[in-house]
């Protein structure tokens, strides 16, 4: 019989009673098959191989992540607070060390949520992996933390949580952005002024396979972890690589992804996109798990897997190596992004649509430019649907001066703002204030 | 009138209850050269002055496949096993004729390779060349579709006598488990064919005309003729049947926690509104996980005779037992021992154990009161913890939808039954401890027995429907047939129950409707290309193990049967 080298958590929750609609990709159906593939596997029979249920995810642990505006109630429902509690779920059973490692294999997915949020963004409220790393940083400290985001698409929503903290390495892999949503992800978008270099970006041509995935994979993405020396390393596993995926073009197998995570070694993985329900997910999780927890994963294969039918052209492969080549260089030395300045503020404007819900966000982010700490940020953010509301945040290195000006910032009744929403990680305060 | 047997490790109990009184008890020694010896002796016992004819059940427990098995004395067994991709099939080997059969289904059912037919001959003639008789035929998936394993089935053809079929065991997916379930059921299934030949004959003796029932590790019981064909259900029916037996003397509907304190071990049982907790898939034996449905019973290795030793400076109780305690003759101090020196209990010679602990204490700078103290604590705290444990995963077990996360009910039980020799003594020191009203009833040692007597037959079964494909399943009946596009959920639980029902009628045991429970009536929307395709139906439905009487609590006026 089988045993792990590996103690492996895994978090199963299917969600097996909610649907974005009962025709959408995220539906109840979409972990049935894997369900069914676990137990006929007899996956929980393997000595080390544990599962368990998610946790509940409060205001508190979604308000040290985001901004949620008019209320975290408005954004999340229970299914939401479920999901991110699965996520929390696998943390602690690996900082406990009741487990090695962790798997969070829930329902529905996060990282196309940004650090504001008024609604739903690619099938995504808020974003499971943030709202963990801050669980994680408020009970275990100050810890660096590299995410891997292997879903199809770019992790934007991760990537905009943690463009400015140099303590929190966000690697993408995904499929070019000039060819699928959200359209982002390219390697000149390397992080903030204060966290350059922390944010990393590998798109990979239409029609990549296993072969070039797993270079970029060896190639980039290994040794920027060796040299970042991260405490955890989370994987942000979608499974739309997959040949067979509906809404995406690559040609990735379960072959690649239970290599991938035994080259990667994460300490967590939280499940992202994936929707071939049938002919993928059952294959993929399984090689995920296996491979996590060092058991032997090389009978796990799709019965319509074809190597030779899906491997990637030479062109495509003298793509990705050049991408490579170019992402790993803008690591060891980032090019100073164009960033605008007004004052002692650094500026960010922009439109943020969100497909699922229609709602069209306008954002202006002004993070101060302190030689003390990382920068007071302010956040002012209206939509379609919502009048002006503020985001006040404080970085855990926040100097007296930057404190002091937020608390005024969040403080001030001027009657500009709908809703107020502070975000100290120095002090740990999570609020709202309401106008009036 | 019922007659329970229990045949244990050590002894054989009997009871005779008429309707809700206890008649008559009997306990003899197990002689397990000679297992009908023991139940005669025990029938000669309770039956003293009754007329056997009013007997109408004969509910039977026996250690009979459970020995067969942990002793090696079992048939060899051809398997024959079919995987596909996932985990690969070798990891599941088990025996010494253990043969792969190239071929595949998926989740769906759908073949994905054809089962190899020279593969199939291949091992079959190995079987044949090495004389072997009894078979297990094993696919992937084949709950979802039992072709394969019916193809395996008709190429032994009349070479086998006895054929275990994985889809036949279980409805619910186990790919290794099902392995392990077949295996050990053909393994057995010659031992107690014998043994069911020579137990009718030696029951016809008695001028018993009463139906015969073996019972399982669920704590409910099968027809004799069922047991035939599923001997491998009999195994672990002892615990179960003590569970019964609490549940025949306890209150009704209430969250409760069993501790049955035994010489060298304690096992620990709860009930969720007085329904006893089941192994989420099935029972382990010999290391490996089975399909047979069991009550959940933790064992842990703390008892009478538990050992007592300190280690660097640390008071040890259990899990090692070197022979009976010292004030039973035994030549190391151990917790009843303990027992003895704080004067919670008198049992055989008091003064040993002081002798025995004062030793102990002296070598550890202690007196003997104190080393007794934490020795006791020790054990209390084991114990303890293993309960709140219990209750713990059960209140954290995983689940698969919003609604349970936030509706399930917490069971959190109030009341501790002990049973077991040193009962009585920890009643006030794990009330303390544990915050529990404890209760120790008196069931005069034969609980496993009033169980066997009292409990019902239990089945269940797991249908699938699958409108996109047209198809029901139910694989324990071997129903695999076509249902309309409108097939619906309420459909399939009327099915599901109309089943069970019909095939416990089969087999002699009528039941009424109300018995049956849905434990799981699910039903997904199936999506093909952005379209609806179907519908994607799971049932589950069981007769739950359930005693069919509580008994008096009055108990004076019973005789045991041997003693004036």
């Amino acid at each position: 019989m089988l045993k792990a080298d590996t103690s492996l958590g895994v978090i199963f929750f299917p969600a097996f009673d909610w649907a974005i609609s009962p025709t959408h990709p995220e539906r109840e159906e979409r972990l049935l098959y894997t369900q069914d593939q676990f137990r006929e596997e007899g996956l929980f029979d393997i000595e080390g191989i544990s599962e368990h249920r998610p946790l509940f995810a409060t205001d508190q642990d979604i308000m040290r992540a985001h901004f949620c505006f008019p209320s975290v109630d408005a954004i999340c429902t229970e299914s939401h607070r479920i999901s991110a509690g699965g996520a929390i779920q696998a943390a602690r059973l690996v900082l406990e060390q009741e487990t090695r490692r962790a798997f969070a294999l829930v329902r529905p997915p996060g990282h196309h949520a940004m650090k504001v949020v008024h609604g739903n963004r690619g099938f995504c409220n808020i974003n499971i992996e943030a709202v963990m790393v801050e669980w994680i940083r408020e009970h275990y400290g100050r810890k660096r933390i590299a995410i891997v985001d292997t879903d199809c698409h770019h992790g934007d929503g991760t990537q905009d949580v943690y463009w400015h903290d140099p303590d929190v390495l966000f690697i993408s892999l995904h499929q070019d952005g000039r060819t699928l949503y959200p359209g982002s992800g390219f390697p000149h978008e390397n992080g903030g002024p204060r966290a350059l270099g922390k944010t990393i970006n590998i798109p990979l041509p239409p029609r990549t396979s296993d072969e070039g995935y797993l270079y970029a994979l060896e190639n980039v993405v290994l040794p920027i972890l060796a040299d970042f020396k991260p405490d955890l390393v989370i994987n942000s596993a979608g499974q739309d690589n997959h040949y067979s995926d509906p809404i995406t073009n690559m040609q990735f197998s379960a072959q690649g992804y239970a290599r991938l995570n035994h080259l990667l070694k994460p300490d967590i993985a939280v499940l992202e996109g994936g929707y071939s329900i049938k002919g993928a997910l059952p294959y993929v999780n399984l090689g995920i798990c296996l491979a996590m927890a060092g058991c032997d994963y090389s009978a796990v294969r799709e019965p319509d897997f074809n190597a030779a039918a899906l491997r990637e052209s030479p062109e495509t492969m003298e793509t990705i190596k050049q991408t490579c080549a170019y992402v790993l260089e803008s690591y060891v030395h980032p090019p100073m992004g164009d960033f605008e300045k007004q004052g002692e503020f650094f500026i960010r404007e922009r439109k943020i649509y969100y497909d699922t819900d229609g709602i069209l966000e306008k954002q202006r982010e002004e993070l101060k430019d302190c030689d003390q700490c990382r920068g007071l940020r302010l956040i002012k953010t209206s939509s379609s649907q919502i009048q002006p509301c503020l985001g006040v945040e404080l970085p855990i290195d926040c100097c007296s001066a930057c404190e002091r000006e937020g608390y005024e910032a969040f403080n001030r009744r001027s009657g500009e703002f709908l809703v107020t929403q502070l975000l100290d990680q120095k002090n740990k305060q999570f609020r709202y204030l309401s106008k009036g | 009138m019922r007659i329970g047997i229990d045949i244990g490790g050590t002894h054989t109990d009997g009871v005779l209850i008429d309707g809700t009184r206890l008649i008559a008890l009997a306990k003899v020694p197990t002689n397990h050269d000679n297992l009908l010896e023991s139940i005669n002796q025990v029938l000669h016992g309770v039956l003293a002055g009754q007329d056997p004819v009013r007997v109408r059940t004969l509910n039977l427990s026996t250690t009979l496949t459970t020995n067969a098995i942990v002793t090696g004395r079992i048939d060899p067994v051809g398997m024959l096993v079919s995987g596909g991709p996932g985990i690969a099939p070798k990891n599941y080997r088990i025996g010494d004729h253990f043969h792969l059969v190239y071929g595949s289904l998926d989740h769906l059912g759908t073949e994905t390779s054809a089962l190899d037919e020279l593969d199939l001959e291949e091992a079959i003639a190995a079987c044949r060349a090495q004389g072997v008789k009894c078979f297990g035929v094993a696919s992937k998936f084949s709950p979802r579709n039992p072709s394969h394993e019916n193809l395996m089935v008709a190429a032994l053809g009349d070479q086998a006598d006895f054929v275990s079929c994985g889809h036949l065991v279980s409805g619910q997916l186990n790919f290794g488990r099902r392995i392990h379930t077949i295996y050990y059921n053909s393994a057995v299934w010659r031992t107690f064919r014998g043994f069911s030949g020579a137990l009718s004959a030696s029951l016809k003796g008695f001028d018993l005309q009463a139906e015969i029932n073996i019972l399982k590790a669920d704590g409910g019981t099968m027809p004799l003729a069922r047991a035939l064909d599923a001997p491998v259900q009999s195994i672990f029916s002892g615990p179960a049947a003590s569970v019964m037996g609490i549940l025949a003397t306890s209150p009704l509907d209430e969250d409760l926690l069993m501790l049955d304190i035994g010489g060298t071990t304690s096992d620990i049982a709860l009930f969720a509104a007085g329904e006893p907790l089941l192994e989420r898939e099935g029972i382990a034996i010999e290391g490996r996980p089975t399909l047979v449905r069991a009550i959940h019973v933790e064992s842990i290795g703390i008892g009478g005779d538990s050992l007592i030793q300190v280690e660097d400076g640390e008071v040890r109780t259990g899990p090692q037992r070197l022979g009976p305690c010292m004030a039973a003759g035994g030549s190391a101090p151990s917790l009843m021992d303990a027992l003895n020196v704080l004067g919670l209990a008198a049992f055989g010679e008091v003064q040993s154990s002081r002798e025995g602990l004062t030793a102990l204490a002296a070598a550890h700078q202690r007196t003997p009161q104190q080393l007794a103290q934490e020795a006791v604590d020790a054990a209390v705290n084991i114990l303890a913890g293993t309960i709140e444990t219990l209750i713990r995963t059960v209140n954290t077990k995983p689940v698969y939808t919003i609604h349970e996360i936030l509706e399930d009910r917490e069971i959190t039980p109030k009341k501790l039954i002990v049973i077991g020799g040193p009962a009585a003594v920890f009643r006030t020191l794990l009330a303390s401890r544990l915050g529990l009203t404890v209760i120790v009833p008196p069931l005069h040692g034969v609980a496993n027995a009033i169980g066997a007597a009292l409990t019902r037959t239990t089945s269940h079964l797991a249908l699938t429907a699958n409108t996109a494909q047209g198809r029901l399943s139910v694989p324990m009946l071997g129903i695999f047939r076509p249902i309309p596009r409108g097939f619906s959920l309420q459909d399939a639980i009327n099915e599901a129950k109309n089943l069970l029902a019909t095939d416990l009628e089969q087999a002699g045991v009528p039941i009424v409707s109300d018995d049956i429970q849905i434990t799981q009536a699910d039903t997904f929307n199936m999506v093909d290309g952005g379209y609806t395709s179907g519908k994607n139906i799971r049932v589950v439905a069981q007769v739950r193990p359930a005693v069919v009487a509580r008994l008096d609590s009055d108990a004076s006026a019973i005789r045991l049967a041997g003693q004036p």
